[in-house]
């Protein structure tokens, strides 16, 4: 309560600052390294590319921070016009009342041009995009080819049976890591059930109505945990606090493990590390499934509700610049993250630098954002979702230690969650998901 | 004191209003507000709330995670506010006895007093570590015995390592303090009629300073309630699996960053219930016992 009041007021303080002049405005964001470089790079050439606006862009020390800065900025009504929201916050924005969605202020713009998993993500069921996607990342997979190498394997397995098999090959010839995964429920359940076409709540994910419920807890999904379940206790696969290093991608970079799955948006630590010797590839499949496409991470910008024409005026032109193909290639390059839009990758394409290794994640991220959807693969509309998040976590993290089994692991998570889907939807009673 | 320099009324008031402005600003009114969020089921971004009675606290109250929390909680004050009154008590007793390096010791161990919960975790974290800290050669002998990242009694286990760490100097002054007002006439005296050093600990120190020994606890009960965040954010974040999500941590999480404000303002109300009749239950039940006058 304490610091949420303090934020509060310091907010207001720096809001009442940042007032003197009419056309500036703020843009709060939550990267930090080498994406807040870029993010602060484009607020300066957008600064100096025209006199008419200007935009300040006030970092926020992560994504979580800067949602709860929001709502105690709302709350006192000193909020920004533009801010920057993470995937899983989604639902939580679409109903909050305190946002416009941006194909409302900006009907002109061809929102079509985004990518397919992109748009499905951040768009109301009538196909209007809620926020313009920024900073898009997605799953893939990667692997140490040396450390492949030296056990025979020439490919990057493509299925996790192929996976299972190289890891015991691995294994067998003394490594002690061959895969590695923080167990984050954005890889191991989103991203999975995703590209299985497989749903993790009824009602298609929560996109036909509040009343969903969780539905994880059986099928492949829970096969799936199972079997990393029984993969780490035949160590063939390691969790964070297994490995020396602490944390998944740092064991891969250090060459501690031979193969992890891991977001775009690692893969330039990766290649600073291991140079080519790391290769990437779509996430594994299980044999017998057809490949969706995978949801879209990272963040999208959102303009907050209660603002003048002019400081509206100021975003929009920000957005058009950062949707320009240009500065789009310019943040893929500076990153690691995907360009968002059709027309910047095919400008990538064209321009011959798709295949430099800066590049790399953003062909494979895109094909893989735009594998055939289904109704399943569009995202995900589920209330209190980052509070889920770590219900799932700490319930699965309970199975990994031996305090229960998977299956009573994902049974509670479902429980817990399912609580927390209705307590959402009693808090939002009578209001519509648009 | 002398009333005629306080011959204004409002004076004293006008001298203590910056304070009172801040404990008004800070503390009461948002207590006031969390009291009136667990009454409400509460959207982050505010419009809509609507009054939902008891609904939360029947929520709370039959949730099996806050009872574990609650006992996590239970179990954290009784042993880190045991230790950190205990071993300080120790060393002080050591320090008052001018025992070899006496005169150093009483300085630096003042100095972690300085430092933030945060700052400490982030040391502790380090220090503990598996692979690298100093219980690191023992896992070479025995693999597995020690792993914080997974077994969360060993995660406990090095919470209260650090939050007795962080508790250790304010409640070594104090108790240092406390010993050194001992009349030395008396040691002298039991000296003579032989009691040894130990007698003399159990039957003149101790009894002495039962009110140092009483202010420590107290400070140390409700510190280890609220002041754990610091320790466990850096730490463990709550895991592995919500062996050290405590209270105080649970709390954080559900309303910053679940959004769940009404459910983390319940939560508050009834912590804030909990640590004010434990500190009643010490003042009107314990204090009884100590007397003040020598």
């Amino acid at each position: 309560m304490k610091t949420k009041l303090f934020a509060a007021t310091a907010v207001a303080t720096l809001a009442l600052a940042g007032a003197a002049q009419a056309t500036d405005i703020e843009f709060w964001y939550g990267n930090t390294g080498r994406p807040e470089q870029a993010i602060q790079n484009a607020c300066k050439l957008f600064n100096e590319s025209q006199s008419e606006h200007s935009v300040k862009c006030v970092g926020q020390g992560g994504y979580e921070a800067g949602m709860q800065k929001a709502i105690a900025a709302f709350r006192s009504n000193e909020h920004p016009v533009l801010i920057q929201f993470f995937d899983a916050g989604t639902l939580d924005l679409m109903l909050s009342g305190a946002v416009v969605p941006v194909s409302e202020i900006m009907p002109d713009v061809d929102w079509s041009d985004y990518n397919v998993g992109a748009r499905s993500y951040y768009q109301t069921s009538k196909g209007e995009l809620m926020s313009q996607p920024y900073n898009g990342s997605t799953l893939l997979f990667y692997a140490n080819m040396e450390q492949l190498g030296k056990v025979g394997v020439t490919a990057v397995p493509q299925t996790w049976e192929e996976l299972h098999d190289v890891a015991v090959k691995l294994k067998d010839a003394g490594h002690a890591c061959p895969f590695v995964t923080d167990a984050h429920p954005w890889r191991v359940l989103e991203q999975f059930s995703a590209r299985h076409g497989l749903a993790i709540a009824t009602n298609h994910n929560g996109y036909s109505g509040l009343d969903a419920e969780y539905s994880f807890n059986k099928g492949k999904v829970a096969e799936h945990l199972n079997n990393l379940y029984t993969w780490r206790k035949d160590g063939l696969v390691k969790l964070n606090q297994d490995t020396e290093a602490g944390k998944y991608t740092d064991a891969f970079n250090a060459g501690e493990c031979a193969m992890m799955e891991g977001s775009t948006g690692s893969y330039g630590a990766a290649f600073k590390a291991l140079g080519d010797k790391v290769k990437l590839a779509m996430a594994p499949m299980y044999e017998g499934f057809e490949r969706h496409n995978t949801f879209i991470g990272g963040a999208s910008i959102w303009v907050m509700k209660g603002h003048s024409t002019e400081e509206i005026e100021a975003a929009k032109a920000f957005l058009d610049f950062l949707r320009e193909d240009d500065q789009q290639i310019e943040f893929t390059r500076m990153t690691g993250y995907m360009p968002v839009t059709m027309s910047a990758m095919k400008k990538l394409k064209e321009s011959g630098k798709s295949d430099d290794l800066e590049f790399a994640t953003a062909e494979m991220g895109v094909a893989s954002l735009n594998m055939p959807g289904s109704e399943d693969s569009q995202g995900l509309r589920l209330g209190f979702y980052v509070q889920f998040r770590d219900i799932f976590k700490e319930e699965t993290q309970k199975a990994f230690n031996g305090e229960q089994t998977m299956q009573v692991a994902l049974d509670a998570a479902k429980k817990r969650g399912d609580e927390l889907l209705r307590r959402f939807e009693q808090t939002y009673k009578g209001v519509k998901l648009p | 004191m002398n009333n005629s320099q306080f011959h204004r009324r409002w004076l004293p008031l006008l001298l203590s209003l910056p304070q009172l402005l801040l404990i008004i600003l800070f503390f009461y009114i948002p207590i006031y507000m969390a009291f009136f969020w667990s009454f409400t089921l509460e959207r982050p971004f505010g419009g809509g709330s609507q009054f939902v009675g008891m609904q939360n606290y029947l929520r709370v109250l039959t949730d099996t995670e806050f009872w574990m929390a609650a006992e996590r909680t239970l179990l954290f004050m009784v042993t880190a506010s045991s230790l950190a009154v205990i071993l300080p008590l120790f060393l002080a007793v050591a320090a008052d006895r001018k025992v070899r390096l006496a005169m150093p010791a009483r300085n630096i161990l003042v100095w972690p007093k300085g430092i933030a919960g945060a700052s400490l975790g982030v040391v502790f974290l380090f220090i503990f570590n598996p692979f690298l800290g100093i219980l690191a050669p023992l896992n070479d002998l025995f693999p597995g015995i020690w792993q914080p990242g997974i077994d969360g009694k060993d995660a406990f286990v090095m919470l209260v390592a650090a939050q007795v760490w962080s508790g250790i100097p304010f409640n070594f002054v104090i108790l240092l303090a406390g010993l050194q007002s001992v009349p030395a006439s008396m040691h002298h005296s039991a000296a003579m009629d032989g009691a040894s050093a130990w007698r003399r600990i159990r039957d003149i120190q101790i009894p002495m300073i039962m009110p140092q020994l009483f202010l420590v606890f107290v400070l140390e009960f409700t510190e280890s309630v609220t002041g754990a965040f610091g320790i466990i954010d850096a730490m463990t974040e709550g895991g592995p699996g919500g062996a050290t999500t405590l209270l105080v941590y649970k709390i954080y999480v559900d309303g910053f960053k679940g959004y769940d404000l009404s459910g983390a303002s319940t939560q508050s109300t009834i912590l804030m219930i909990l640590v004010i009749s434990l500190a009643a239950f010490q003042f009107f039940y314990l204090e009884k016992k100590v007397r003040y006058e020598r």
